[in-house]
C-alpha cells in the first residue's frame, strides 16, 4: 500500500511537472518569435499559445489538487474549462469568438486556416481533464467520473499520438487544417494517466484492465476514423468503378472494425469480470487475514511456527509475555532456545510426525528465568513445506496455586493424622488406667487408686488442652477478623497478667517493653493468639536453674512493619531441632512434654494468616522469637492472595 | 522361652505405669527396663538384650521409626519380640513397622494382658 501510495504520488507529480514544463517552455517559444525556426519546423508550433497557458494552469491546479489544496486548483480549472468551452463551441457552432488571438497574436500561421485556435479534440481534452481536476479537488479523492473524463482524455490523446507515428493525419486532424499536436497530446497523456492511475487504487480497478481497455479504445478510435476518411475518399472519387473498389475496401474495413469491436469487447469485459473478482477476492482474503492475524494477535497463548528443522518462523505478541524476547528476535532463531526441554523439540516432533497433543514444559526466559508452560504442536501441511505451529500457554500460575493446594492438603492431612492420634492418646491411657483404678478400688488399695486418679485427671487435662488449642486454630482458620486500631501494650500485659497466675512459682519475670501509648493497625484477636503462643511458650521452657528467669517484650514499627520480639533466658532449642520448630505436633523438649505440640504451629499459621511471618533466633541463652507483621492495610491484599 | 526381660520404651509417664502394673499382674517376675525415647532404648541395648520391645511411636528427640532404623543397621542380635504399641492403628504406619523383621506384632494402647499373652505365645514359636 505504501509503496502504491509513492507511486502514484511519483506518477502525478510527473504528469503535472511535465505541462507545467511543455506549457512554459511553449510560451517561450512562442514570445521569443523565432521566425527562422518556426518556417524550418512549423510542427514546434503546433501548440498554440492559449494552449500553453492551458497547460501551464492545468498541469499547476493538478499538483496543488494532490497536495490537498481546494480553491486554487478549482479557480485555475474552472478557467481552463471555460477557455476548452468556448474554443469547442466555436468548432460546433462555425463561430468565432475572437478568443483565439485576444491574448497574443501568432507571428507565424504554420499553415492553419485558424491562427491560435485550439483544434476541437484539444478543446475537447481541456473540458474532461479539468472538469476531472475540479472533482478531484473538491472531493480530495478519486471517484468513477474523474476516471471516466481521464479515460477518453487519453484514448483521444493516445489517438493523435499514434497518428503522428504513423503518418495518419486524420488521427489528430479532426477538422482539416487544425490539429492536436503532439505535445498537447503528450500533456493530455500524461494528466490522464495521472488521474487514472490515482483513481484505479481508490475505485478498486486493476490497472492491467483500464491500461488494456485504453489499447482497445484507442484502437477502435483509429480503425474508425480510418474507415471515415476512407469513405469520404471515395465519396470525391469521380468514376463509379474506383467508387465501388473503394466502397468495397471500406465494407471490408467496417466489418473488420465492427468484427474486431467485438471481439474486443468482449475480451475487455471479460478482463473487467476478472479484474473485479481478482480484487473482491484479494479484499477477502485481506480481510480474512486480517481477522486470522487479529486473532493472533491477540490471543493470550503464545503462538509459534516452526520450520521442521525447528527454526522459528513467527511468533505472536503473547510470546513476548511468556518469552521475554519481542517477536522479532526469535525469528530465524531455533526453537530450542525458547523451549529447551525434550517436549519443545520441534524437530523431534517432526520426525515422530504427529501431533503432541499437549505436553507440559519448561520455557527458558530472555531473563534466564525458567517458567512452566503447557505446549501443544501440531503439524501443518503446507504446499511450500511442513511447518510445526506451536501453543504455549504459561501455567505457572496454575503451578504455583497447585503447589499451594498440594501444600495445604498435605498439611491438613498431617493434621488429622496427628490429631487422631494426639486425641486417642490420652483416652487409650485413661482407659488403661481406669481398668487398673477398678482393680484396686475392689483390693481395696486405696492409696494407689488415688494417684491413679490423679493420673488420669491429668490425662483429661491434656486433652482439654489439646482441643482448646485445635479450637483456637480452627477459629483462627475460619475466623474473618477486620482491622483494627489497638494498643499492644495491653494486650501483652493482658496475657502476661492470665499466664503469671499460671505459672507455678512465681519467679519469671515478664518484661513488657513496649510503649504503652503505640497502636498498630491490625487483627486484634490473631495478635493476642500469637502474643499468647509466645508468652506461654516462653514460660514454658524457662529453665528452671536460672537465678533470674525472664521474658522480655518489645515491639517496634518500621517502614509499615510491626516487629514483634520475645527473648527469654530459658532452655532454649537444641540446634538439630530447630527445623521442626513450627511444625505441627512437635514436642521438643522430653522432659517436659506437657505441651499439646500445636502452640508454636498455632503462632506460625496466625502470623501468615496476618501476612507475616516468624522466625526463632538462638541467644547465647535462651530464644528469641521474632514476629513480623505488615501494619495497617497493606496485609489485606496479602492475606487473600495468602492462600486460603 | 519364657518372657524374662521386656524394655518398654514411650514417653507418656501414664502409658509407662500402665506398662509397668500390667506386666507385674502378668508376671511379676519380669524385669522392666524403660527408656523415654529411642536414644535412652539404644543406650539401655548396648548392654541388655531383652526377651521383648515394647515401643511407642511418637516420642520426641528419637521416635519409634527412628529408633527401629538405628535397631536395625546397629544392633546384629535383636530382641525376639519388638512389639509396636501405639495409640492409633493407621495403615501406612502398621505397613511401615512390620516391614521390619524383627517387628512382630502391633498392638494398640492400652496394654492388656492379653497383649502380653501374645507376645509370650509369639516368643514361644
Amino acid at each position: 500500500m505504501q509503496h502504491d501510495d509513492r507511486q502514484w504520488r511519483l506518477t502525478g507529480l510527473s504528469a503535472g511537472l511535465w505541462c507545467i514544463v511543455v506549457g512554459i517552455g511553449m510560451i517561450v517559444f512562442w514570445l521569443a518569435e523565432p521566425a527562422e525556426l518556426a518556417a524550418r519546423h512549423p510542427e514546434i508550433f503546433g501548440m498554440k499559445f492559449n494552449a500553453a497557458l492551458a497547460f501551464t494552469a492545468l498541469g499547476a491546479a493538478f499538483l496543488l489538487a494532490l497536495s490537498g489544496h481546494r480553491v486554487l486548483p478549482v479557480i485555475a480549472s474552472l478557467a481552463v474549462l471555460a477557455y476548452g468551452v468556448v474554443a469547442l463551441s466555436q468548432h460546433v457552432f462555425g463561430i468565432d469568438l475572437g478568443i483565439d488571438q485576444v491574448l497574443y497574436k501568432p507571428f507565424t500561421d504554420i499553415g492553419t486556416s485558424l491562427p491560435g485556435r485550439i483544434a476541437p479534440n484539444t478543446a475537447l481534452c481541456f473540458i474532461l481533464i479539468s472538469l476531472a481536476v475540479i472533482r478531484r479537488a473538491l472531493r480530495g479523492s478519486s471517484d468513477l467520473v474523474q476516471m471516466a473524463g481521464s479515460y477518453a482524455a487519453v484514448a483521444i490523446a493516445a489517438t493523435a499520438l499514434i497518428g503522428y507515428l504513423i503518418d495518419f493525419d486524420a488521427a489528430h486532424d479532426w477538422i482539416a487544417n487544425t490539429r492536436m499536436s503532439v505535445q498537447s497530446a503528450t500533456c493530455f497523456l500524461a494528466l490522464g494517466v495521472g488521474i487514472l492511475f490515482v483513481g484505479a487504487r481508490t475505485a478498486g480497478y486493476h490497472r492491467l484492465a483500464i491500461a488494456a481497455s485504453l489499447g482497445v479504445a484507442t484502437y477502435l478510435i483509429l480503425l474508425t476514423l480510418a474507415y471515415l476518411k476512407v469513405s469520404e475518399q471515395a465519396k470525391r472519387l469521380p468514376f463509379a468503378i474506383d467508387r465501388a473498389g473503394i466502397s468495397s475496401t471500406a465494407a471490408t474495413l467496417l466489418d473488420l472494425i465492427l468484427l474486431s469491436g467485438l471481439i474486443y469487447a468482449g475480451l475487455l469485459a471479460y478482463s473487467y469480470w476478472s479484474s473485479r473478482r481478482y480484487s473482491r477476492s484479494a479484499t477477502n482474503l485481506s480481510e480474512s487475514q486480517e481477522r486470522l492475524s487479529a486473532i493472533i494477535n491477540t490471543a493470550v497463548d503464545g503462538i509459534l511456527t516452526v520450520s521442521a528443522d525447528g527454526t522459528i518462523l513467527s511468533a505472536n505478541p503473547a510470546c513476548q509475555r511468556i518469552f521475554g524476547h519481542a517477536p522479532e528476535d526469535v525469528v530465524g532463531k531455533p526453537i530450542r532456545m525458547l523451549l529447551p526441554g525434550p517436549p519443545g523439540d520441534s524437530a523431534q516432533a517432526a520426525r515422530a510426525g504427529c501431533i503432541v497433543a499437549s505436553g507440559e514444559t519448561d520455557a527458558q526466559r530472555k531473563d534466564g528465568r525458567i517458567v512452566p508452560v503447557e505446549l501443544s504442536v501440531a503439524k501443518v501441511e503446507l504446499t511450500e513445506g511442513t511447518v510445526h505451529t506451536a501453543i504455549i500457554r504459561d501455567i505457572s500460575e496454575r503451578k504455583h496455586f497447585e503447589r499451594q493446594l498440594l501444600a495445604a492438603n498435605a498439611e491438613l492431612e498431617e493434621f488429622a493424622y496427628r490429631t487422631s492420634h494426639d486425641l486417642r492418646s490420652p483416652i487409650a491411657s485413661s482407659i488403661g488406667l481406669l481398668n487398673i483404678s477398678r482393680e484396686l478400688l475392689e483390693n481395696g488399695d486405696h492409696d494407689a487408686l488415688s494417684g491413679t486418679l490423679e493420673r488420669m485427671e491429668r490425662n483429661f487435662t491434656r486433652l482439654d488442652h489439646l482441643i482448646q488449642n485445635i479450637i483456637v486454630l480452627t477459629r483462627d482458620r475460619l475466623m474473618e477478623e477486620e482491622d483494627r486500631r489497638f494498643s499492644p501494650y495491653d494486650v501483652v500485659q493482658n496475657q502476661a497478667d492470665t499466664l503469671s497466675t499460671l505459672e507455678e512459682d512465681g519467679r519469671i519475670r515478664i518484661a513488657n517493653h513496649i510503649p504503652p501509648q503505640l497502636t498498630i493497625f491490625s487483627k486484634p484477636s490473631k495478635f493476642d493468639v500469637i502474643v499468647g503462643n509466645l508468652l506461654s511458650n516462653a514460660i514454658k521452657y524457662h529453665d528452671p536453674r536460672e537465678a533470674d528467669p525472664r521474658v522480655d517484650v518489645y515491639l517496634e514499627e518500621h517502614a509499615g512493619t510491626i516487629r514483634l520480639v520475645v527473648e527469654d533466658n530459658g532452655l532454649g532449642v537444641p540446634e538439630e531441632k530447630r527445623p521442626l520448630l513450627f511444625r505441627m505436633f512437635k514436642r521438643l523438649h522430653p522432659s517436659r512434654s506437657f505441651g499439646s505440640g500445636l502452640g508454636l504451629y498455632i503462632l506460625k499459621k496466625s502470623a501468615e494468616s496476618l501476612g507475616g511471618s516468624v522466625t526463632f533466633e538462638a541467644r547465647e541463652k535462651g530464644s528469641r522469637f521474632i514476629v513480623e507483621l505488615p501494619n495497617g492495610d497493606g496485609h489485606e491484599a496479602e492475606y487473600h492472595t495468602g492462600g486460603r | 522361652m519364657k518372657l524374662n526381660t521386656i524394655l518398654v520404651v514411650d514417653d507418656d509417664e501414664n502409658d509407662q505405669f500402665i506398662c509397668e502394673y500390667t506386666i507385674r499382674k502378668f508376671d511379676p517376675a519380669i524385669t522392666i527396663l524403660k527408656a523415654q525415647d529411642g536414644t535412652e532404648a539404644l543406650a539401655i541395648l548396648e548392654t541388655e538384650t531383652p526377651d521383648a520391645i515394647i515401643l511407642d511411636i511418637n516420642m520426641p528427640i528419637m521416635n519409634g521409626f527412628e529408633f527401629l532404623e538405628h535397631y536395625a543397621r546397629a544392633f546384629s542380635n535383636h530382641a525376639p519380640v519388638v512389639a509396636m504399641l501405639t495409640s492409633s492403628q493407621l495403615g501406612t504406619d502398621r505397613e511401615r513397622a512390620l516391614r521390619y523383621p524383627f517387628v512382630k506384632s502391633y498392638l494398640e494402647k492400652p496394654l492388656t494382658i492379653e497383649h502380653l499373652r501374645q507376645m509370650q505365645e509369639l516368643l514361644e514359636a
